[in-house]
């Protein structure tokens, strides 16, 4: 039997690998039924989980015993998917009413993906409001597997001030390891890659450099070299566990970093490299003339795709030449042809994480970097890979210049080192090279993490200036990708910088017109900055392109708010609401509807909602600040703008917003005192100083009113309310003409307003000439009345009844 | 006496409501009539739809009675009436009531309509030319033209002013630099 699966689930996962679903579905399900192993209901199941769905899987796991831990682990995982929260934790830890493991047995238990388990578990746990020990569970998972981003995001979300520095570094059990002993094909089927994928710690290092060595002598041209993914390997015996030898070779690979281009691969990503890591991984850096982007390289006689990076490296992997196959970074290509059988196959464990001894150990993260791309599981005797070509590096020395980073000189001198080291010794010692290079590229990637952690958790805690410098300062190529930018535009926004915000966003469409991450706040930008064209085009296009995403129907509200079509807004909220519960901007835009069509008790459910979905939304704290402003609770008010105000110290909106209700409450000083802060932290802000005049106004502090006032014209010319003041203020010192002049400014710039206040203000003046009558209906019979009836509205009629 | 000149249609109250200086809020009160020909009643009055209408079936006058929830802000009632499709049914005097129920209301306006074209705007201001704060506002149809027995109504709305900026009692402000950061969204 156990020879009868190998072949079939090779072929499944080639399907897999393929997106060709229902053949995988239906290879695997004749798998199961013939053999009816965990393996085989793990592989029927990943099929069901990979195409879609969830649900079938989570069934299918159900009713079958499901005892290996990545049975449980899949089966968590739908149950999450399928918001079976409390399900999924049960699975993972044996119950919330029984006895629960720690999470130490977890991770000893889950070994290899224990870090994914552990992110899995902590998102459960935040979900279910029990955030202190959701947080640990992604600090856990962040310890063992520090390429993981979204434990990071999330504890970002939490408000847990963690320091990137140190989260994103290798630890000791990280460090790379010396390529795994090669494996002779005739060992192969007795070894179980899982094994292989293990770390070996830096114990095992020499061990492995001695194996090495010794199989150098053992690979021979025939054995093509392929690259898998470490996760791509069977558990079965498949195993043609690479010859690591070649590791050493690609160690010099990794080269230089070079200038990104086709070929890079971002931590498994498919194939981003960025200068910045001599090798994240994988293949080619740099396009070279063989190197077509790494997916490509199937084809190529084995010979050519050999001696082609030969040529480049550096060091004297001429006779390593064949064996080139250790790539060191991301295996996620997994090439495969169809190679001789005769050959040696032994499709090569890529990934940094070469194979170890049998020795369960905690995940290397370098294997992370294979692992994403997973499937893969391949019968290593079916498959062949081809080694693709890359190698690029040598050319890239130039370029390395180019990344000014201290970090990756270090880097790039321990390539240099390590290449020339191999030069004098003629790879004598490969393994340390490639342990090196390895260590580097892990390096590299890991810098950039910290990098963007940093932004990330100055963004989180709203100190936006430093975000965005720190995001600005990552190199050009990172720079310009959708998530930067968006969160560079995000920060933006906090600020209240809109035409900033808006520049920058619209770039992030230009550059992927496919985001719809951080497009609600784009569109409230352009909301802000009443762009309606602009608005309506991103709303259509979003709604066409993807109609399940909230963002899209947040966007598609924002537009039509500012419409004034509230009602249909209302709508499309709801909508955004249904299509993603967890969506707490949604929530928060929902309330700000309902607060401007006056059904203020259904906006404060909204509110209430978006903070039970996240705690830190400080939009939904300000929103039912808001809504007890209008009804007139003042204190409740201010506590909830100052719960605001805690989670985003910076916002001079909110600073505004305090200091009115201050006033109102009658506390003027401390309200003086919020608005001079508000305006020292953003002095572009005119509604502020505008505060500050009306609130000494009110304290008959006319003389400085006036100068703030005048201030304010400066700034915004345009504004009719200013005038409005400065006439008031006027009118309170006495100066009948000067507050004239400024009420009929008042009114002409706001033409459509008919306000009442502006009139009855010069109504109240005992006006001693043309007391014209104004007809009641004039004001609504057309806009464009105001403009013709500029004089009589310097005299405004009093009506009958007013003398 | 000369022929009274014919009563000029008003604005579209779509464009009123772009403004943001007022806001419809018929959907915020309870609407009934006093009779309506079966498929002619308050749906088709209050459906945004200028081809359908409301047909009474009784006897003068007609009444529309719209009731509120609480004591609202009313600024303004706007009416679509055309004499060209409607003739005889086409109303041509109208009283507008206002009170906290149905024993209860006064006349605030009347007026008289020849021969309208389109909307009818009706503001509703009261002594100091504020608008009214009211439970209940009733439309009732006193005659139509050419002494028409029952009328037809194409459409009703109901506005009310827009609340003031979201801080501090003062009006509205015109720039999109100021209205930037009235508010945090």
């Amino acid at each position: 039997m156990t020879v009868l699966q190998e072949p079939v689930q090779a072929a499944v996962w080639q399907a897999l690998n393929h997106y060709a679903y229902m053949d995988a579905v239906f290879l695997a399900e004749r798998l199961y039924a013939e053999v009816g192993s965990e393996e085989a209901l793990y592989l029927l199941a990943t099929c069901y989980f990979r195409s879609g769905k969830a649900y079938k899987a989570y069934r299918l796991l159900k009713t079958h015993t499901c005892s290996t831990p990545q049975c449980r682990y899949l089966l968590a995982k739908c149950c999450v998917d399928l918001s079976k929260l409390a399900e999924g934790e049960q699975v993972l830890t044996g119950g919330v009413l029984n006895k629960q493991k720690s999470q130490d047995d977890i991770i000893t238990e889950f070994g290899d993906s224990a870090s994914f388990t552990l992110s899995l578990l902590g998102h459960i746990y935040c979900k279910t409001d029990r955030v202190a020990k959701g947080s640990e569970c992604f600090q856990k998972s962040l310890n063992l597997n520090p390429f993981l981003w979204s434990p990071f995001q999330s504890l970002c979300h939490l408000g847990e001030k963690l320091d990137p520095d140190q989260v994103f570094r290798l630890s000791s059990l990280h460090i790379p390891v010396a390529p795994p002993p090669p494996i002779s094909p005739a060992q192969n089927p007795s070894h179980r890659l899982d094994t292989a994928l293990m770390e070996t710690p830096q114990d095992t290092l020499e061990l492995n450099r001695l194996n090495l060595e010794s199989s150098n002598g053992k690979l021979t041209s025939d054995s093509t070299v392929s690259y898998i993914d470490s996760s791509l390997i069977s558990p079965d015996p498949c195993s043609l566990l690479a010859n690591t030898v070649s590791m050493g070779s690609t160690g010099s690979l990794l080269g230089k970093p070079n200038k990104p281009k086709s070929g890079r691969s971002l931590l498994g990503g498919p194939a981003a490299l960025s200068p910045l890591t001599p090798s994240f991984g994988i293949l080619a850096l740099d396009p070279s003339p063989g190197d077509p982007g790494y997916l490509q390289n199937y084809s190529g006689s084995l010979d050519a795709q050999q001696t082609a990076p030969s040529k480049k490296v550096r060091t004297s992997t001429a006779p390593l030449g064949r064996q080139e196959a250790g790539r060191l970074g991301t295996g996620r290509l997994l090439v495969r042809s169809p190679a001789p059988p005769s050959s040696v196959t032994s499709p090569q464990v890529l990934s940094p994480t070469l194979v170890a001894p049998p020795n369960i150990q905690p995940r290397r993260s370098t294997r992370l970097f294979t692992s994403a791309s997973s499937t893969a599981k391949e019968n290593s005797k079916k498959l062949k890979m081809k080694f693709p070509t890359k190698i690029p590096n040598r050319k890239t020395k130039c370029k390395a210049a180019k990344t000014a980073n201290s970090n990756l000189n270090e880097s790039l001198d321990i390539l240099k080192l390590d290449s020339s080291m191999n030069d004098s010794k003629g790879l004598s010692t490969p393994g340390y090279q490639s342990i090196t290079l390895q260590r580097a590229a892990t390096d590299m990637v890991l810098y950039m993490l910290r990098e963007l952690g940093r932004g990330y958790q100055a963004l989180c805690c709203y100190n936006c200036q430093e975000a965005i410098s720190i995001l600005s300062s990552v190199p050009a190529h990172h720079y310009n990708t959708g998530w930067v930018l968006t969160h560079i535009g995000r920060a933006y926004f906090e600020l209240a910088e809109y035409t900033q915000a808006e520049r920058v966003f619209s770039e992030v469409r230009r550059i992927e017109a496919y985001r719809v991450e951080g497009m609600e706040i784009y569109s409230t930008t352009l909301w802000h900055l009443q762009k309606d064209v602009a608005l309506s085009a991103l709303s259509k296009d979003l709604t066409d392109m993807d109609r399940l995403c909230p963002q899209a129907w947040c966007v598609a509200g924002n537009c039509f708010s500012l419409q004034q079509e509230h009602d249909i807004a209302i709508k499309f909220f709801q909508r955004a609401i249904q299509v993603d519960p967890g969506f707490a901007y949604a929530y928060t835009l929902l309330g700000h509807e309902f607060a401007l069509t006056e059904e203020l008790d259904r906006a404060l459910a909204c509110f209430r909602n978006a903070i039970r979905v996240n705690n830190r939304h400080y939009n939904a704290w300000y929103g039912l600040g808001m809504i007890y402003y209008k009804q007139e609770k003042f204190s409740l008010a201010e506590i909830h703008f100052k719960k605001a105000l805690s989670i985003n110290p910076q916002s001079s909106v909110m600073l505004c917003h305090i200091g009115v209700v201050q006033h109102a409450l009658k506390k003027s000083d401390s309200a003086l005192e919020t608005l001079n802060r508000a305006i020292g932290i953003d002095p572009k802000n005119p509604l502020c100083k505008f505060h500050r005049a009306s609130i000494l106004f009110a304290n008959d502090k006319y003389k400085a009113a006036l100068q703030e006032l005048e201030e304010l014209k400066q700034i915004v010319p345009k504004e009719s309310l200013v005038y409005f003041l400065i006439g008031k203020v006027y009118k309170k010192l006495g100066q009948t003409h000067l507050a004239l002049m400024n009420f009929s400014w008042a009114m002409d710039l706001d033409p459509k307003g008919a306000n009442n206040q502006i009139k009855e203000a010069i109504d109240k003046r005992y006006l001693p000439e043309d007391e014209e009558p104004v007809t009641e209906d004039f004001l609504y019979d057309s806009e464009s009345s105001m403009t013709d009836a500029d004089d009589s509205q310097l005299h405004t009629a009093e009506s009958d009844d007013v003398l | 006496m000369a022929t009274p000149s014919k009563t000029p249609p008003g604005a579209d109250p779509k464009q009123l409501e772009r403004t943001g200086t007022v806001r419809e809020i018929g959907s915020q009160a309870v609407w009934s009539l006093s009779s309506c020909k079966p498929g002619f009643g308050v749906d088709q009055l209050r459906d945004d739809n200028l081809e359908t209408y409301w047909q009474s079936d009784g006897s003068q006058p007609h009444l529309v009675n719209i009731q509120f929830r609480r004591k609202t802000t009313v600024k303004m009632l706007c009416i679509y009436a055309d004499y060209k499709s409607d003739e005889s049914y086409t109303p041509s005097k109208i009283s507008v009531r206002v009170g906290n129920n149905f024993h209860n209301l006064q006349e605030v306006r009347q007026l008289e309509m020849v021969e309208p074209s389109g909307w009818i705007h009706i503001s509703l201001l009261d002594a100091k030319n504020s608008p009214i704060r009211t439970f209940m506002i009733q439309v009732a149809v006193l005659a139509n033209h050419q002494n028409g027995r029952d009328t037809h109504m194409r459409q009703i709305k109901i506005y009310t002013p827009v609340e003031e900026s979201s801080i501090g009692k003062f009006p509205r402000c015109t720039t999109v630099d100021f209205m930037m950061y009235r508010t945090i969204r």
